[in-house]
């Protein structure tokens, strides 16, 4: 009893890290929550205006439909694919992470090297999204243009943050924030990761004797995969 | 600061495990991977097929189908949190901190943004766009709503004129 007690005044005094985990991973915890928060009201902000305009919102189904190599209609299989490299790359770096617990430096620069592919990747199948999108159909779209005081109907292509070929413009404009708010995380992901991996090459994990740096971005790698299955599902699938 | 520290144990001796633990461990992580592909490969499958089985028509999706793609995500996403971010092996109290206020957060947001605010802002669109009000519509209609009818085409005739000029 007089040990607890003395322990009890410790914690009271400070100095000691609280829930048994250590500074940096709960600061990156509550940074993660922050983060969530942003998201969150993202997406809130778009259930708003998908339940508003209900009946008129786009088929995401006739919207994504192309593949890379492939000419027809293919719903869906794509962001499947592109959900496969994020859920793929965030196992390689829970391997990284499993690897650091065990200070096997061979096994975090392997895995943390397929994180960092699995990521680019990514960014790459987002951007080359965003093209297909931002290009439209060949079909495209009709709109009434003013020119010298008379409407004119043009033809006009794919979306942008005004116009959008498939329908609704706050349809484009909330791909376009959310995804590539979503992007600008891989991307900044991408980019800690290979700051990591580059230490971890030099060794300097190995001389601090742990690989706690590689669980921090594993958490902040992870957080990105969660934040893709609520996209993936709000914009892609419902 | 070191007699604060006397019986708690730094990061290195909570993080590290053996090799025996690491292959236990390992096998785990590649199981919730299967696990995670199967339910994308499910949604994937369902998502194609919806319009065919009567959960989807014209791209509408019925709220059948929202709820299974709902639960599913929040399926995935436990697994995320709990197993890959490893907050399932965190102490009881941490995981509450992380979870509890967002958790309570969100479900403001779904509640009065989403559901309350959404289906109100939907309601007055519709009855901006068709010219009525749920409310008092009875009274307008009887104090003479043809008149108000009337002047509203009007107004839109005059917009077709301007159209063609």
């Amino acid at each position: 009893m007089a040990n607890q007690g003395h322990a009890v005044e410790n914690h009271w005094k400070g100095g000691v890290s609280p829930f048994g985990v250590s500074y940096g991973k709960m600061m990156m915890w509550f940074f993660l929550i922050s983060d969530a928060f942003t998201f969150s009201s993202l997406l809130a902000a778009y259930g708003f205006m998908r339940h508003k305009f209900g009946d008129l919102w786009p088929n995401p189904g006739n919207v994504f439909t192309h593949f890379p190599f492939y000419e027809g209609h293919l719903p869906l299989a794509y962001v499947g694919l592109m959900t496969f490299i994020l859920i793929m790359s965030s196992v390689t770096m829970v391997l990284a992470v499993e690897a650091g617990h065990r200070n096997d430096r061979k096994g975090v620069t392997v895995w943390m090297a397929a994180t960092i592919v699995g990521g680019a990747a990514f960014v790459g199948s987002q951007a080359w999204e965003w093209y297909h999108f931002i290009e439209g159909t060949a079909e495209g779209a009709k709109r009434l243009v003013l020119q010298d005081g008379k409407w004119v109907e043009t033809v006009f292509h794919g979306a942008n943050l005004t116009y959008n070929e498939y329908g609704l413009p706050v349809f484009a404009d909330f791909f376009f924030f959310i995804t590539g708010f979503h992007g600008t995380h891989v991307f900044s992901g991408v980019v800690l990761n290979v700051i990591i991996f580059i230490n971890v090459l030099n060794g300097t994990y190995e001389k601090r004797g742990h690989y706690e740096m590689v669980e921090k971005v594993g958490l902040y790698w992870h957080f990105v995969d969660l934040v893709w299955v609520f996209v993936f599902t709000f914009f892609y699938l419902l | 600061m070191s007699e604060f520290h006397d019986d708690y144990p730094s990061y290195e001796l909570l993080a590290h495990h053996s090799e025996e633990a690491g292959k236990q461990k390992r096998k785990k992580l590649w199981m919730v991977f299967w696990i995670m592909l199967g339910i994308t490969l499910a949604e994937l499958y369902i998502g194609m097929n919806a319009e065919q089985w009567g959960l989807q028509s014209a791209g509408k999706s019925g709220l059948t189908l929202k709820g299974i793609f709902i639960t599913l995500t929040l399926v995935k996403a436990a697994y995320i949190v709990l197993s890959f971010m490893h907050l399932g092996d965190e102490t009881r109290f941490f995981r509450y901190t992380v979870l509890v206020p967002f958790c309570v957060f969100v479900l403001y947001l779904v509640a009065l943004v989403d559901l309350s605010e959404g289906t109100y802002s939907r309601d007055g669109r519709y009855e901006m766009e068709h010219n009525v009000t749920t409310q008092d519509h009875t009274t307008r209609s009887h104090e003479g709503g043809s008149h108000e009818g009337g002047a509203h085409d009007a107004g839109k005739h005059e917009g077709g004129e301007h159209h063609k000029e």
